[in-house]
This record gives C-alpha cells, sequence and structure tokens, in this order.
C-alpha cells in the first residue's frame, strides 16, 4: 500500500509539464517559519497558476537568513531563475552579524506581505491606554519591561523607535528578549513584564478573547477590524511593518529583471495567492519597482540609526 | 459532559476504514523518517505536512497525527538499538536502552518502549482534554525566576544520575556549557566564541552535536577495538517479548514519567528532554536493582520514553488553549493546524470544539496505531542488529550524515559533525560520559538567558530569585538533592540510600 | 578539535594523556575568557552583562584542568582499550572526502565514498566492489529522500540522470 502510494506521488510529480521557468527559491530559514511558508505558498501558487512548471524550495537557514542571502549572492550570480524569500528581520540581521553581503548584493523585486507591530498589556495592568505606557516609560524607563522577540529584532527595534520619539534615551530601555513568540506571549500573560511587543498575529486571539488589552499598533492608518489606535495618533512619529520580499539574484541584465518582476506580478495578483494570503492571516503589502526600492534603502537607514541608539551597532 | 459527546463523536470519524489507513499511512511515514538520526519530530512533521495537503481536512488531521507519532517514536528505535539518538529527547533513551540491546534484550527495550509511550500518550491526551485550562494557569505562574530555579533542579539531578566519575562528569558538562556559548546571546545581540565566522552564528546544532558525538564517536570507538572488541552483537537472548519481570518492573516508571513529562511539556519553556532527564533520575533513585543502571536497566527506558510522549502531550495545552508554540515541533505544528483551518488561542476550545476533538481523537487514533505498526515489528527492528559490522555500520554513517545534510546541506555544519563525531570518539577512550555535554549544550543558555531575565526584570535585585514560593521550593529540593548524599556518604552510611531504596514499594 | 590520542598507556603514573586533557581544558578556558574579554559590558539593568557566564565558565573549566592534573598525577584514571589507528583514519578520512565531495559530485557519490570507506574500516577492503554499491544504495536513498520527500539533498551528475 505504502509503494503504492508513494509512486503514485511520483508518477503525479513526473508527470508535470515543463515551463520555461523553472526557479529556485532559496528560504533562509528553517523549514516552517515565515520565511519558508513564504517560499512554500510561492512554489504551490506559481505550479497552480502556471507561472512556473517546477520550482524547488532550498532551506538555507542561519543568522537571520544572512547565510543564506551569502549563499545567493555568490553562487547565483546572473542567474535569472534564481530567487530568495527575505525580510525586515534580514535588514536588521545584515547590521547586527556585521554581514559583509547585504541586500545590495541581491536584486529585490517587490516586497510581498507584511504584518504590523503591536503593544499590549495584561487585561489586569494598571496602563489603560499607551500614553499612560508612554509617561510610565517616561519616569522610569528600567521599571516598564518590555518583551518580545530576539534582540535587535523587528520589536526590539520598535520599542527603540517609540523611546526615542517619546525622548527617552534609547539605550535606557528594559527590553527582555525571548526566543520565539510563544515564549515571550507566556511571559505577557503572566503578567511578568510590563508590556509586550510583536506582529499582531501572535496577539490577536488573545485580545478578542479579552485576556490581553491592545494599546497601539504600529502602522500608517488604523487596520481594517483591528480596535486600537497607532502610534502615530499619540503622537509619536513610529511606523513599523515586518515586511516579506522576494529578490532575484545580481547582475541580471534588465530584460530578465522585468521578466521576473512580471512572473512576481502575476503570482500576486493570482486569486491563489489571495486565497493564500487569507488562509495564512497574512497582509497584502505588495510594493514593486522603484517605489520598493525607495522603501528598502529608507528602511534600511532607519534601522542602522535606531540599532545604533540601542547600542547593538557600533 | 459535553466533551465526552465531542470526543465520542470525534473518534467516531477517527475510526472510520479509510481513516485508520490514512494514520496508519502517516504512522509508517513519520517512523521511517523519523528513524533518520538528527531528523527529530519538528523536521519530520515539516517534510512530511506536504504530503497531507491532498487529502480531505479530516483524514489529512489524521495523517498528521500519525506523522507526528511516528516521528516521535521512530526516535527511539535508533537510540536503543544502535546508540544514535535523533534528537535531544531520546538521548537518555539510549543510554539504557542501547546497553539492553547489546545484552540481547533490544526486544523488551523497543516494547517498554512503544507501550510506555502508547500509555503515556493515551493518559496525557486524557489529561490535556480534561485539565488543559488548570494546568495553563500553572504554566502562566512559572515567570523566568521559576525556570531558573527549575534549571537548577535539573542540573543536580542530571549531574548525579550520569557517571562514575565526578571529575569526568563534571568536565563534560563544563565542555557543553562551552560549547553553549558559540553563537548571538539572544539577550543582548553580541556574538560570543564565534571568531568572525557566520556559520557559528546560531550556535551549535544540538543534533549535530548530538548525532555525531552518539552515532559517529561509537562509531569510531567501535571500529578503533579491532578484532578485540565484542563479537557480534547477540540479537536476542531470551524471549524478544518482555516477560513477567519486564512488566512488573515498566508499569511503575511509565506512570511516573507521564507523571513528570506531562506538567515540564506544559510549561511555556519546558521542553521535552529536561522531562526525561528528571525521569531518568528518579527512576535511578527508585530502583530496586541500581546495580543495573548503566548496564540496561529496563526502567530507565520505561520512565524517559513515557516523560517524552506525554511531555508531547503536554505542548499541546499551551497550544491549544493559548497559541502558545513552546517547541519547535510545536511551532510546526501550529502551521499545520492553520492549514485546517484551526486557529489555536483561548476562544478554540469553544468556538470549533469539533476540530479541537477532531484532533484529540486523531492523537488517540494514531497513538494506537502506533502500537498497531511497531509491536509487530519489533522483532524485525531487533534483526538489524545482526546485519554484519561493516555494513551496519556503514549505513549508520550514511544515514547520520544524510540527517545533517537534510537539514542544513551545508560543508560547514558536516565539518562540526567531524570534528564533535572526533571529540566523542576520544572521550570514550578516556571514559567521560557523552551525554552531560549534549545536557550541558540544551541546559546551560536556557539558565543563563533565564537568570538574567529575570535579575533584568527585578532590576538587578538578586532576592527575587528566592521570594517566589515556586522558585524557593524548587531550589531547596534541588539543595536537598545536593546536599542529603554527601551528608550521608560522609558519615559513611552510603547503604543507608540502598536501604531506604529496597524498602520502598 | 582533534587532540593526539595517545594510543598505548603502560606507564600508569603520572598519566601523560590525562595530562594533555588537562591542558586541553586550560587552553578552552582560556579561549573563552580571551573571547568574553572583548565583549561590550553591556549588563543592562540585570547587572548579568553577556561576559559574565563566560567568565564563570572558563573559570571553572580552569579549575577542572587543576583537578584533572592531580588525578593524572596520582593515576587515578580508568585503564584504557587498545586503538587501532588504522580503522579510526579510514572513517575520518571517509567522512572529510564526503565533506569535499558533496558540494561538487552530489550527495550519492559522496556519502557512497563515504559508505565504502566505513566498511574498509571494518574489515571489507575490497573498494573496487564497495564504492558502487555505496553509490548505488545512496542513490536510493536519495530518490527517496530527495526526490519524494522533498529533503534538500545536493545534487550532482548521478542525480541529474534520474531528476
Amino acid at each position: 500500500m505504502k509503494q503504492f502510494f508513494l509512486a503514485s506521488i511520483l508518477a503525479g510529480a513526473l508527470a508535470l509539464p515543463a515551463f520555461a521557468a523553472d526557479y529556485t527559491i532559496i528560504a533562509p530559514a528553517n523549514p516552517g517559519g515565515g520565511w519558508d511558508q513564504t517560499a512554500r505558498s510561492i512554489q504551490t501558487v506559481m505550479q497552480q497558476e502556471g507561472i512556473s512548471g517546477n520550482v524547488q524550495v532550498q532551506n538555507v537557514p542561519g543568522a537571520g537568513g544572512t547565510i543564506g542571502l551569502a549563499q545567493f549572492a555568490s553562487q547565483s550570480k546572473g542567474n535569472p531563475n534564481a530567487l530568495i524569500v527575505g525580510g525586515y528581520v534580514m535588514v536588521g540581521a545584515i547590521l547586527t552579524n556585521n554581514s559583509p553581503v547585504t541586500l545590495n548584493d541581491v536584486t529585490p523585486i517587490a516586497r510581498l506581505t507584511g504584518e504590523y507591530e503591536a503593544i499590549v498589556v495584561p487585561a489586569d495592568s494598571p496602563l489603560k491606554t499607551f500614553g499612560d505606557l508612554v509617561e510610565a516609560l517616561k519616569k522610569d524607563p528600567g521599571a516598564v519591561s518590555w518583551g518580545g522577540g530576539s534582540a535587535g529584532g523587528t520589536d526590539h527595534i520598535a520599542v527603540g523607535l517609540i523611546a526615542k520619539a517619546a525622548g527617552v534615551d534609547p539605550t535606557k530601555i528594559n527590553y527582555i528578549a525571548f526566543s520565539g513568540g510563544g515564549e515571550a506571549l507566556a511571559a505577557i500573560l503572566g503578567s511578568q513584564v510590563t508590556a509586550g511587543i510583536s506582529g499582531y498575529g501572535e496577539f490577536e486571539s488573545q485580545v478578542k478573547s479579552g485576556t490581553l488589552r491592545l494599546l497601539a499598533v504600529s502602522s500608517a492608518e488604523r487596520i481594517a477590524g483591528v480596535d486600537a489606535p497607532t502610534i502615530k495618533e499619540s503622537g509619536l512619529d513610529v511606523v513599523v511593518q515586518n515586511w516579506r520580499m522576494v529578490a532575484a539574484a545580481p547582475g541580471l541584465t534588465d530584460e530578465q529583471k522585468a521578466a521576473v518582476s512580471t512572473d512576481i506580478e502575476k503570482l500576486v495578483k493570482s486569486a491563489s495567492w489571495q486565497e493564500t494570503l487569507k488562509t495564512k492571516g497574512w497582509q497584502d503589502t505588495y510594493l514593486a519597482g522603484d517605489a520598493f526600492k525607495e522603501q528598502l534603502a529608507k528602511d534600511i537607514s532607519a534601522t542602522e540609526t535606531v540599532l545604533k541608539d540601542i547600542g547593538l551597532v557600533k | 459532559m459535553n466533551t465526552f459527546d465531542f470526543l465520542l463523536q470525534g473518534l467516531l470519524v477517527a475510526a472510520q476504514p479509510m481513516n485508520l489507513l490514512y494514520a496508519l499511512i502517516g504512522v509508517t511515514l513519520g517512523t521511517a523518517v523519523g528513524v533518520l538520526p538528527g531528523i527529530g519530530p519538528a523536521l519530520t512533521v515539516a517534510l512530511l505536512l506536504p504530503v497531507t495537503y491532498k487529502l480531505d481536512p479530516g483524514g489529512s488531521l489524521i495523517m498528521f497525527a500519525g506523522i507526528y507519532y511516528g516521528g516521535m517514536y521512530g526516535g527511539s528505535t535508533t537510540s536503543i538499538l544502535l546508540n544514535t539518538p535523533g534528537e535531544s529527547s531520546s538521548i537518555v533513551t539510549a543510554l539504557e536502552g542501547n546497553k539492553m540491546a547489546r545484552a540481547g534484550r533490544g526486544g523488551p527495550a523497543l516494547a517498554t518502549a512503544a507501550i510506555g509511550s502508547f500509555v503515556a500518550g493515551l493518559i496525557a491526551t486524557m489529561a490535556l482534554a480534561l485539565i488543559a485550562p488548570f494546568v495553563v494557569k500553572l504554566a502562566l505562574v512559572f515567570g523566568p525566576r521559576e525556570y531558573f530555579a527549575l534549571m537548577v533542579l535539573a542540573f543536580v539531578t542530571v549531574s548525579s544520575a550520569f557517571g562514575d566519575s565526578t571529575l569526568r562528569g563534571l568536565t563534560s558538562l563544563f565542555i557543553g556549557f562551552a560549547l553553549a556559548i558559540v553563537g548571538i546571546d539572544q539577550l543582548t545581540g553580541q556574538t560570543r566564541m564565534s571568531f568572525g565566522i557566520p556559520d557559528l552564528l546560531d550556535g551549535i546544532e544540538v543534533t549535530t552535536l548530538a548525532v555525531a558525538m552518539f552515532a559517529i564517536g561509537e562509531s569510531l570507538y567501535i571500529a578503533a577495538q579491532g578484532d578485540l572488541g565484542p563479537d557480534k552483537v547477540e540479537a536476542v537472548k531470551g524471549s524478544v517479548w518482555m516477560n513477567r519481570q519486564d512488566w512488573a518492573r515498566s508499569w511503575k516508571p511509565w506512570l511516573r514519567g507521564t507523571a513528570i513529562g506531562f506538567p515540564i511539556g506544559a510549561m511555556p519553556a519546558g521542553g521535552a528532554e529536561i522531562g526525561t532527564f528528571l525521569s531518568y533520575a528518579t527512576e535511578k533513585r527508585l530502583t530496586k536493582h541500581p546495580e543495573e543502571f548503566g548496564n540496561g536497566a529496563i526502567e530507565g527506558v520505561a520512565g524517559p520514553e513515557a516523560a517524552n510522549n506525554a511531555s508531547a502531550a503536554g505542548t499541546l495545552v499551551p497550544l491549544l488553549t493559548l497559541g502558545l508554540p513552546t517547541t519547535a515541533t510545536a511551532a510546526i505544528m501550529l502551521a499545520g493546524f492553520q492549514q485546517y483551518g484551526l486557529q489555536p488561542g483561548p476562544l478554540l476550545f469553544a468556538t470549533n470544539p469539533q476540530l479541537v476533538w477532531g484532533l484529540i481523537a486523531s492523537l488517540l487514533i494514531a497513538n494506537f496505531m502506533l502500537l498497531v505498526l511497531n509491536l509487530p515489528l519489533v522483532g524485525l527492528w531487533v534483526k538489524l542488529l545482526t546485519i554484519p559490522k561493516p555494513w551496519l555500520y556503514a549505513g549508520i554513517l550514511l544515514f547520520a550524515t544524510l540527517g545533517t545534510i537534510g537539514a542544513n546541506p551545508s560543508v560547514f555544519e558536516l565539518g562540526m559533525l567531524l570534528a564533535f563525531g572526533v571529540l566523542g570518539y576520544v572521550m570514550r577512550i578516556f571514559g567521560y560520559p557523552i551525554a552531560p555535554v549534549v545536557v550541558g549544550l540544551i541546559l546551560g543558555p536556557l539558565a543563563e538567558q533565564q537568570l538574567r531575565r529575570a535579575l533584568s526584570i527585578s532590576q538587578g535585585d538578586v532576592t527575587v530569585l528566592f521570594t517566589s514560593p515556586i522558585a524557593a521550593v524548587l531550589l531547596v529540593i534541588a539543595a536537598a538533592a545536593l546536599i542529603i548524599p554527601l551528608i550521608l556518604r560522609a558519615r559513611g552510611r552510603g547503604e543507608v540510600l540502598a536501604q531506604l531504596a529496597a524498602s520502598e514499594d | 578539535m582533534s587532540k593526539g590520542h595517545t594510543p598505548s598507556t603502560e606507564t600508569r603514573r603520572p598519566d601523560r594523556a590525562a595530562l594533555v586533557i588537562a591542558v586541553f581544558l586550560a587552553a578552552l578556558g582560556g579561549l573563552i575568557f580571551w573571547d568574553a574579554s572583548r565583549l561590550a559590558s553591556a549588563t543592562g539593568y540585570s547587572g548579568i552583562g553577556p561576559a559574565t557566564t563566560p567568565f564563570v565558565i572558563a573559570g571553572c573549566l580552569l579549575i577542572l584542568a587543576v583537578w584533572t592534573v592531580f588525578e593524572a598525577l596520582r593515576g587515578d584514571f580508568p585503564t584504557r582499550d587498545r586503538q587501532e589507528v588504522a580503522p579510526v583514519v579510514w572513517i575520518i578520512g571517509g567522512l572529510a572526502l564526503q565533506m569535499l565531495l558533496l558540494k561538487t559530485a552530489g550527495f550519492s557519490i559522496a556519502t557512497g565514498v563515504l559508505f565504502a570507506a566505513t566498511a574498509a574500516a571494518f574489515g571489507k577492503r575490497k573498494l573496487w566492489m564497495t564504492i558502487p554499491l555505496g553509490i548505488l544504495i545512496c542513490l536510493g536513498v536519495w530518490l527517496i529522500f530527495a526526490g519524494l520527500l522533498q529533503l534538500s539533498l545536493p545534487a550532482g551528475p548521478l542525480e541529474h540522470l534520474f531528476w
């Protein structure tokens, strides 16, 4: 039975027609994580929509994606069929790890999805609004402990930006890094820390059930269906998006770049991609071409400044 | 009452013939991949998840549960037979299990692991259904300082349970600590012991170290014995099945392992391996056959295996009730659940009861299928040992490197595999225990981070470590476990301990 | 990592190999100490910085090194079995070759060589037979795990014939 089962998968895989562009996507993370899921979703949708007949996903995990990025930049030069998935976390990791390979060494194609940061407190916290939290922070930065993801990651950067905007010395923030969202969430729920910060998706069900109070989100405008003000509304000019993108190899001709961009645009516009976004709960923040390039440059320089302010980058 | 209606309904769906078949396929695939050293349940589930996409939701949920259990059980098979644990939670199984296999008792070892896993899985899954909301409250009380106290307790029990020389045991543990420093410091983002090598930034992978130290170190050591080494292993001595005494000695460790594993698995920063360490230490303390420990004591397989499975069910408590993925495996399962439109969180039991109970029913069925598949296969698995040594070890190294390459196809990772393999070999020559190295690598960073988090939250006030009641109790137990044997030994009354252990029961 | 293992130890005291271990432990401690001392002392609010734990571990390793010296001088280390060098060299060589060949020759050839080398370590030295056998087995393994189960195992010329 098992042989039959396996043989039928094998036969099915072999029967796939060959298309012109066979993409190989590097997911610079372990199987199961956000970048891996993005890469595998692209794989599925591209094959379903006939954009590419055969898409391979290869995992090159390590060091916030910088190992995968370095390998991609050196081994795929001039290869129009090679793609890599990446994101905002990579921007920070390149800076904190002193990575010799940066996003300038690849060809960013488009931003695909993104998630905004959410700031929460336990339901029984005396802090009722984001303003209360900022006041507490101003009074004694050490007494406000923030639970979030790894040091130098998106969550940490966002806290640094908030402190700076509020006029508090960013090196004085009491940021407690946890491994993975789950552990941070547990510490917030157990009132071990004053406030928590992470992608909104991590907190969504807790906020809905009322065990956590959502104080603010880091988007530019209010998010539909989320009952919380933006950080901007409270007078602090902070917008942070934890985005994911796809990039092509370095050294491509303009025609090759255009071809990849067209394929990615087809992907994003397809019904099955929109369906995937919905089931995974990802926000569509598609941005391509020069607009993306500009935004990327802005993100990189802002990140560098704040990491220096926090004291993580010299 | 409502709960049981849902569970019954779920069981009826899961018990349909087609779904049973899916469970069997899942268990088979999971076992086949999970058997590879270096590929634990997390990676097994991640790799095989796409296979389930092709089925309807009910069938794919069941196959998913099967893969999960199969992947977990696969690791213990190789631990017992080949002394090559596939993941950190089956390291302890290898300690006694492999000794049993070498003495021709691989059959009973595999059987007690399988039945122990089944019993633990059964009890823990039922517990998950009944007391999840209560356990989760307890888990949330655990903050960094409580975890730090738990780590201290784990260190004390572990160090007393491994090895016959204090110096060599401690040395092994500290080599593990030294390796644990490598990589980015999680709390400040600074790189330690990485010497500018990007591959070292994420630290040393536990599975790489475990596979290298056990599989490669062991192969080197056996090969170096040349003709002087032990002859071909006698695969089966006595019955391949568990005898009356095996049963008598197994059932209590199963239950104790379950009782230890489930709550630890339910803690957001617990981790399955801590439960197995504590269970092993407990069984070693309580056994009536202390002389067998280190030479193949069945309690040392039964307890930790049960603890491992129970803690796997335990991790589902925070996952389902809070949406907290507390282990790598749980994180992958979360991704899997989302595929079925199941959004874990506090509202899950209220908004989506059919799916939750369907999942729990699937886990029960998959757990049962695992037993159905593996008990008859015990005889076949044990035959593995009769393969002539050259081919057996060639195969072990083939699969050990396959696991490492599959997880991360990097030449650097293979280089580390080789280096740690040699280290494991040299340590074997000089009689250093291997397991403490891996324990140090796992627990060292946890203890350090939790301590620093606790002190950071308290802004440097050390007294918080002792003022929490739970932390204080854990530390007192740890201190007692460390000091009492010393005092007793100092007074020359070591035999009192043996007396106490013997009169127990 | 590979410190030379002294094959025979008829000399019971002092135990020279054990002294080498003590030196190794001390060197490891020194290395950690050196590495940690260049870290910024960003202790934050906890009072424990990234360098604190490494310092403690380095100190303990030095103590363990001294303790090892005492046990070595007293001859407290257990007796060791005689180690054959040739099989060890075969296996290490096989692993090293696999590492070097993996990216260029692909999984099957590289691992097939390791397979044959390991068999040779245990006495099957007919390489003209074991290497092809190993490559064949590994190709089968590759087809199952890379082909069907989507594990990313590097492909070489041989694998490209099939996929």
